[in-house]
């Protein structure tokens, strides 16, 4: 069996604080949603694979806001070359919506034209449990006819899914590595890395 | 918030504070208690806020504009057009004279976007503290690097690439035998550097020309090359100890990671690298806020009071950077920079802040710094706004309609040309260094390059005068290097005009075939602009005293300049000072265990991969395998 080629994509987390970006992160980095949990993601970013076919993974360098959005003090560097963002809200916030709306908006400005963006509800563990406990209910639990038709009209990819149960994780990350430019990345690869510098490449092994 | 303090960090030794906030409760003002203030997010500060955040110190860092970067900062057109106004009212360092210029760029709105200007260009030696800090902080996995292998002497009228390793030397064919054989002994000596400390401190009162001429009987244009393109330094007659360190740095840095001895970040240097401190620094549990400026100080309860009307209980140290705008201080001047470097001596307030000049009121507070610095009877060297350590730097930026592809080397997109002293028909007391950048870069979309030229010379209208002259230069070589190229097949007696007399450029590619002919072409420029800057000089500031904002205060104290180099020498040394002044000493500067390293597992392409299951999270890079595959995203 030959090694799976690898195609990298940035991928970056948006939404309100407390929605659940880390979280969701973290299930899917992990597999594991830690209900309590004190992380030490450390410095950078995480690396994740997802396997599209037997001998294609599209990994996905996946870049948290670190808080600097709290004061709307996310660099630009944050934006740079995202080919995927995940704009995630609570599925029972209507202004938790809003804040996605506007972090659309702001997508649309900072990031490259060809982003793609997923809109991702979660809690659905909280929308099924209320939906459960309520079946004859005649109101509206949660948002979801709202935030579905905000995706439709905008174009964006939609998902509800639970980052404590991990129901639906998976597919979020799947559906969106299936619409990442794959065919492009490696045919511009070659090219590209003859030009950029692999600071983990020192002949001499002592630049650290 | 969190609860690390820095005096419990310490105890602790390093440690990994929890991933900062994503999902931390939404605040609306900013924290009333930090234990350290940062204002101004340059780059020294921002290297300042990574190393305490990291360390566990709870981090408040603020910026009064609304992009990173401060002197540092890299602009969109956008917001350089609010900077020219910031400085058209004053709220910048006066006395910038910046000047603008911009032709009429038709449909530049949606190219515009995609123009980036640093206000600070560097380009990185591959042997520096600063690529060592940005490896072992991992930030330089925020950034994406190329090599820049050209560096250009401009002399005589012509264009000379820099013979910089031995085999260039060996197979240049210009070089004598002899000359070789000279320049060989010279390289093997700074590479082998076995010279004695206080033989090494002795030529601290040498001109660097002297020694060359004198100890290795090197000819003036070997010398020019040694001193001016591949040192960077600013005449020849900076001092033996000062230039050999220089020399020794590009040729170190050969070959390390390619030939080539320097390397740049995309999109912006060290503004970039700003943006990547602060993004590490925030992981670590900083609070950045930008467009907020520090209004109000109270010595007593060191508490600091900002625009938004918040309130903030300072429990360690806070600090100003000099060039960030505050009611507390005046701007600084650079008129008053300029006129003492000219007349290399100290200032002479005599304690009223009266100097009878027309900046009198600009000069108090550097007089006021001076003074006390007297009454403390403190070495006048180790004053950071002393002449020693500071000077301007004038720049100037010029976009235009030329990729300048005939200046870099295949499959790069920046160069290095310098103007030596004497080259220009100014006859330029100082050189004039120059970062030529294209489509690749990420600074200017294809179709364009950009031009950034500085020069050191401390009077300031004589810089400008060089920099205007520099600039016709490289647009009389570009025009007619890129006009060869229609030579052969279409050439009409309107593109290209003869000139009498001397020759007026040529170019490493072309030798010296069209020396007599000058295109009536001339180069359409997108933008233009000029301006002055105050920056620190040096390499090495762990000697001098930071100082007080206020006078008196030992709390809230003012940054340093930041370095006018083009390279990034200076600015880990001034990081690492003002960590010494909050944590006691630099002993742990950066020195994090980032705990996820037994995590750090290399992703085996054989295994299967179950995207939810059996995920393994490669936290990419370490510092044992740095950055394997995270150099470059851009696709």
């Amino acid at each position: 069996m030959s090694a799976p080629r690898i195609a990298q994509f940035k991928l970056v987390l948006l939404g309100e604080s407390a929605v659940g970006k880390s979280s969701l992160l973290l299930r899917f980095a992990r597999g594991v949603y830690e209900d309590n949990r004190e992380s030490t993601i450390g410095a950078a970013f995480l690396a994740q694979n997802v396997r599209l076919e037997p001998d294609l993974v599209v990994r996905f360098e996946i870049w948290d806001t670190a808080g600097q959005e709290r004061y709307k003090a996310l660099a630009p560097m944050y934006y740079r070359n995202a080919n995927a963002a995940l704009v995630v809200f609570d599925l029972l916030s209507q202004e938790s919506l809003a804040r996605a709306q506007s972090w659309v908006r702001e997508l649309r400005v900072q990031a490259d034209d060809g982003i793609i963006i997923a809109l991702v509800g979660n809690k659905l563990d909280l929308l099924n449990q209320l939906k459960a406990e309520s079946p004859n209910s005649s109101g509206k639990i949660g948002i979801s006819e709202d935030a579905k038709s905000y995706a439709a009209e905008a174009g964006l990819l939609y998902y509800e899914c639970s980052a404590k149960t991990g129901e639906n994780i998976e597919a979020v990350f799947k559906g969106v590595a299936e619409k990442m430019p794959i065919n492009e990345y490696f045919s511009s690869q070659e090219e590209e890395q003859q030009h950029a510098v692999d600071l983990g490449a020192s002949s001499s092994g002592c630049a650290c | 918030m969190s609860s690390y303090s820095a005096r419990e960090a310490t105890r602790r030794g390093s440690v990994v504070p929890p991933l900062a906030g994503v999902d931390r409760p939404v605040i609306d003002t900013v924290p009333s208690k930090c234990d350290v203030l940062i204002c101004g997010t340059g780059l020294a500060e921002s290297i300042l806020a990574a190393a305490l955040a990291w360390q566990g110190t709870n981090v408040l860092h603020i910026d009064a504009h609304n992009v990173y970067g401060d002197s540092n900062m890299c602009l969109s057109s956008k917001d350089l057009t609010t900077w020219i106004e910031t400085v058209a009212n004053g709220s910048e360092p006066t006395g910038m004279n910046a000047q603008f210029y911009v032709s009429a760029p038709g449909n530049s709105s949606s190219r515009a976007q995609r123009f980036l200007f640093d206000m600070s260009p560097h380009v990185m030696f591959v042997k520096s503290d600063m690529l060592d800090l940005l490896i072992k902080s991992r930030v330089a996995k925020y950034l994406d690097f190329k090599g820049l292998s050209q560096f250009h002497t401009y002399e005589s009228d012509s264009f000379e690439k820099v013979t910089g390793n031995k085999e260039q030397i060996f197979t240049d064919q210009s070089l004598s035998l002899k000359t070789k054989r000279k320049l060989m002994k010279f390289i093997k000596f700074v590479l082998e550097w076995t010279i004695e400390e206080n033989e090494f401190r002795a030529l601290s009162n040498i001109p660097i020309s002297l020694y060359l001429e004198k100890e290795f009987e090197l000819e003036k244009a070997q010398i020019v090359e040694l001193v001016i393109a591949i040192g960077l330094c600013d005449h020849l007659d900076v001092s033996a100890s000062y230039a050999l360190p220089k020399i020794r740095r590009y040729l170190l840095s050969l070959d390390v990671y390619g030939s080539f001895p320097a390397m740049y970040s995309m999109y912006g240097s060290s503004g970039e690298l700003a943006q990547g401190f602060c993004r590490s620094a925030a992981v670590a549990g900083a609070t950045y806020k930008l467009g907020v400026q520090l209004t109000g100080w109270d010595e007593q309860s060191n508490i600091a009071t900002l625009s938004d009307g918040s309130k903030v209980q300072v429990a360690e140290k806070a600090f100003l950077s000099p060039t960030q705008p505050s009611p507390l201080r005046p701007l600084v001047n650079v008129d008053q920079f300029a006129d003492e470097d000219i007349n290399q001596n100290v200032p002479q307030g005599d304690g009223s802040g009266d100097l009878g000049s027309k900046n009198k009121n600009a000069n108090t507070i550097y007089n006021s710094f001076d003074n006390l610095q007297r009454l403390k009877g403190t070495k006048y060297a180790a004053n950071p706004y002393s002449s020693a350590y500071r000077g301007i730097t004038s720049r100037m930026v010029a976009v235009v309609t030329n990729e300048c592809k005939e200046w870099f080397k295949d499959g790069e997109s920046a160069a290095i040309v310098v103007f030596p002293p004497g080259s220009l028909s100014t006859n330029n007391e100082y050189a004039v260094q120059t970062i030529v950048y294209g489509p690749g870069a990420g600074i200017v979309p294809e179709g364009f390059s950009c031009w950034y030229l500085n020069t050191h010379n401390p009077d300031k209208q004589k810089a400008r005068d060089d920099l205007n002259d520099a600039l016709s230069k490289l647009e009389s070589s570009i025009l007619r290097e890129s006009n060869l190229g229609h030579l052969i097949g279409s050439l009409s007696g309107e593109d290209i005009a003869y000139k009498h007399g001397a020759a007026v450029v040529s170019s490493v590619r072309l030798g010296e075939s069209m020396q007599n002919f000058v295109p009536q072409k001339r180069l359409n420029y997108l933008f233009k602009l000029a301006y002055t800057s105050p920056t620190s000089k040096g390499r090495k500031f762990n000697k001098v005293e930071l100082q007080p904002v206020l006078p008196g205060s030992d709390t809230l104290l003012s940054t340093l300049f930041a370095p006018g180099e083009i390279s990034y020498d200076g600015i880990v040394s001034q990081a690492r000072k003002l960590y010494e002044s909050v944590v006691g000493s630099d002993d742990d500067f950066f020195d994090v265990d980032f705990e996820d390293d037994e995590e750090t597992e290399a992703l085996d392409p054989l295994e299967p991969i179950d995207p939810i299951d059996s995920m393994k999270d490669t936290v990419s890079g370490s510092p044992d395998h740095p950055a394997e595959e995270v150099m470059h995203m851009e696709l």
